[in-house]
């Protein structure tokens, strides 16, 4: 049997409010470095609203409240002296939908190398770029035209520029909010075979629908349902022998 | 009801709504163009004057200055007896009151214009030229038709023995039409063969550049500010209703607020391009905070988000991303407001830009008219040559506006960017 890596991310009684709303109920959940954890559950259980809290983007929405703790690597994030810029440098983001900036390729990879000051000149952010996109694959696709606008490649590059993106800045976690649930079987395709690759470097964490792309990609698994984490485990075990009645329901698909 | 009926019914609903819309369209575009057609048909004479030829002897025994005399000693001299001698020559005149009405005939300028064609050649002293002398407004509305002359001759402003003049001259095509270039470069005149509109364009100019530099910065860093950053709260709400409130109040109460605060308070100086300028940047700040705010709503989220995400502070994803997306949105808002402003006349009457100023303003802080005040002006009067020239202001304003909606059509197309 595989040994599990070193704990990354540590959640402990994490609660989040959306007004009077709870969204997330004492949320315990360890994520293991360098590994692929999936959330799976219904729409609506707090999935995505976990993730968002790793790189505090709840923090944009108003009426959004944080209770608990969240580690990086031992160290409390959930506070408010913490900077969230160099949060999101160590934490980078792929949404549900690819929204690449309506600039050219080259920009949309270098824009975020150029606000941490990483690549003080040309060439060195000519190298972050082609870096990015070679670990993205989507380097043979686009290298001939990184001056056009990224919003004109197809969703599925689009979406692997984003990961480009998120890439570029060297972060320690990279977080996806259902990044496949726009893209074709093809896109989609891709998209895994890249996360399989990226896992050997950064620390990812999918919130996915997909039970079979959870299978596919993961080595651990977080079932939540109704803002709480029902059932967490090895991938395998989760979807072969699930402790909990609701995980086996959910998975063998009786609701969701 | 059977399927086919209501069917029927369904395919005649449509047919008549379509009716009703083409109907309107029609109907609208029918009063634009009774609108266009009067003001063109009224307006477009004014862009021409007429003249007289006249020749002028520079007799010396009339002047009192010699050839090559400096500019100074031309202004200060007296050209008023050659001005008359000449004139009189059109037509030979039996009597002092004929005389007097051969030189109505001319415009009272008669003597600048002449004085005027020494000054660009000081050496025609003792030698005689042609030259075109601007003819009287009454004159100038009969050669362009605008007056009738087939009314008993104590109705007409034009005596019998002037209109045997006017035929007398146009059979010896003494009178001709030029461009009236006085009506772009005077300013207000009692005389409607003089007035101008280079004042009013000079004073427009100068309030709409003012009311640019204070409103666009303001509305667009409160707009940025609300959209972005400000807490969404009670307060903020407030003023967002209160934005809405103020792009809907009247102009002629800035044009109080405005003859309270700036003028009889602050006493800044009346009738002036810079407190016309204060008064309509006041009145358009809210007029483009809300396209401005419309504008930067309309970025997608996910950009915003997409910004954050590679760790741009809240600052840099404002500016760097969502602010350019909003750009053109935002200026062909501001273009609007400042084409409203530019035609806005109550908060100007108000502030004293009614006034009537002859002379051009050469500051922002000499008193001044406007285009559509002078066009209020002007429609007042009751000289026939103010009614063209009321129509050729409106035109000139009217081009402006079209410009400017133009250009703000233009931005907006050539620098929208597409977002998915």
């Amino acid at each position: 049997m595989e040994l599990m890596n070193e704990i990354k991310i540590k959640s402990k009684n994490l609660n989040v409010y959306y007004g009077e709303k709870q969204a997330l109920f004492d949320v315990n959940l360890d994520l293991n470095e360098k590994e692929v954890t999936a959330l799976i559950g219904p729409s609506g259980c707090g999935k995505s609203t976990f993730i968002r809290c790793i790189n505090r983007m709840n923090d944009v929405i108003d009426i959004c409240k944080v209770s608990g703790n969240i580690e990086i690597d031992g160290v409390e994030i959930n506070d408010k002296n913490l900077d969230v810029v160099s949060l999101r440098e160590r934490v980078g983001m792929v949404f549900q939908k690819p929204n690449p900036f309506p600039k050219s390729i080259y920009d949309n990879i270098s824009y975020g190398p150029k606000i941490h000051g990483k690549g003080e000149t040309k060439s060195e952010l000519d190298e972050i770029v082609e870096n990015s996109l070679k670990k993205a694959a989507l380097w043979e696709e686009v290298k001939d035209r990184l001056d056009e606008p990224g919003t004109g490649l197809s969703g599925g590059q689009q979406q692997r520029l984003c990961i480009a993106r998120a890439i570029s800045v060297n972060p320690e976690v990279i977080l996806m909010d259902e990044p496949c649930s726009a893209l074709d079987p093809i896109a989609t395709a891709k998209i895994e075979e890249l996360i399989d690759e990226l896992k050997k470097t950064y620390t990812i964490v999918i919130v996915t629908h997909s039970m079979a792309q959870a299978v596919r990609v993961s080595q651990k698994t977080g079932f939540f349902h109704l803002g709480k984490l029902i059932e967490v485990g090895k991938t395998e075990k989760i979807f072969k022998n699930p402790d909990n009645k609701m995980t086996q329901d959910y998975i063998t698909g009786r609701f969701g | 009801m059977t399927k086919e009926e209501r069917l029927k019914k369904r395919h005649s609903a449509e047919k008549r709504f379509r009716f009703y819309g083409l109907a309107s369209i029609f109907v609208a575009l029918l009063f634009v163009l009774i609108l266009v057609h009067n003001i063109f048909s009224k307006g477009s004479s004014a862009f021409m004057k007429t003249a007289i030829n006249v020749e002028v002897f520079f007799d010396q025994e009339l002047l009192e200055i010699k050839n090559d005399a400096s500019d100074d000693e031309i202004l200060e001299a007296d050209f008023f007896d050659i001005t008359i001698e000449s004139l009189i020559k059109v037509y030979p005149a039996k009597n002092v009151e004929e005389e007097d009405a051969i030189i109505e005939l001319f415009t009272t300028d008669a003597e600048i214009e002449i004085k005027r064609a020494f000054l660009e050649n000081n050496n025609l002293i003792g030698k005689k030229i042609n030259l075109e002398i601007t003819a009287s407004d009454d004159i100038d509305q009969l050669h362009k038709g605008n007056y009738p002359r087939d009314i008993p001759e104590d109705r007409r402003r034009i005596s019998d023995f002037q209109l045997v003049i006017y035929d007398n001259l146009v059979e010896n095509q003494k009178i001709v039409k030029n461009f009236n270039n006085y009506f772009f470069k005077n300013g207000d005149s009692r005389d409607p063969e003089l007035a101008g509109i280079g004042g009013a364009l000079i004073g427009s100019f100068y309030s709409i550049i003012i009311c640019l530099l204070l409103a666009f910065p303001v509305a667009v860093l409160a707009s940025i500010y609300l959209e972005e950053f400000a807490p969404k709260n009670k307060i903020t709400d407030f003023i967002e209703i209160n934005i809405n409130n103020l792009a809907a109040v009247p102009s002629i109460v800035y044009g109080l607020l405005a003859l309270q605060i700036l003028l009889a308070t602050i006493q800044l100086p009346r009738s002036t391009p810079l407190v016309a300028g204060i008064t309509l940047a006041l009145m358009t700040l809210p007029r483009i905070i809300i396209p401005c705010r419309a504008s930067l709503k309309a970025v997608p989220p996910s950009i915003r988000e997409g910004a954050l995400a590679v760790g741009a502070s809240k600052f840099q994803s404002v500016f760097h991303h969502v602010v350019p997306l909003a750009l053109p949105g935002t200026l062909s808002g501001t273009i609007i407001g400042l084409a409203q402003a530019l035609g806005e006349t109550a908060p100007l009457i108000l502030i004293g830009m009614v006034a009537f100023v002859v002379d051009i303003p050469s500051t922002p802080i000499d008193p001044s008219s406007s285009l559509p005040v002078q066009v209020y002006l002007w429609s007042e009067s009751a000289e026939r040559g103010f009614v063209e020239k009321t129509s050729a202001t409106i035109m000139m304003l009217l081009s402006f506006l079209i410009v400017m909606n133009f250009l703000a059509v233009y931005l907006r197309q050539k620098f929208e960017k597409r977002w998915n």
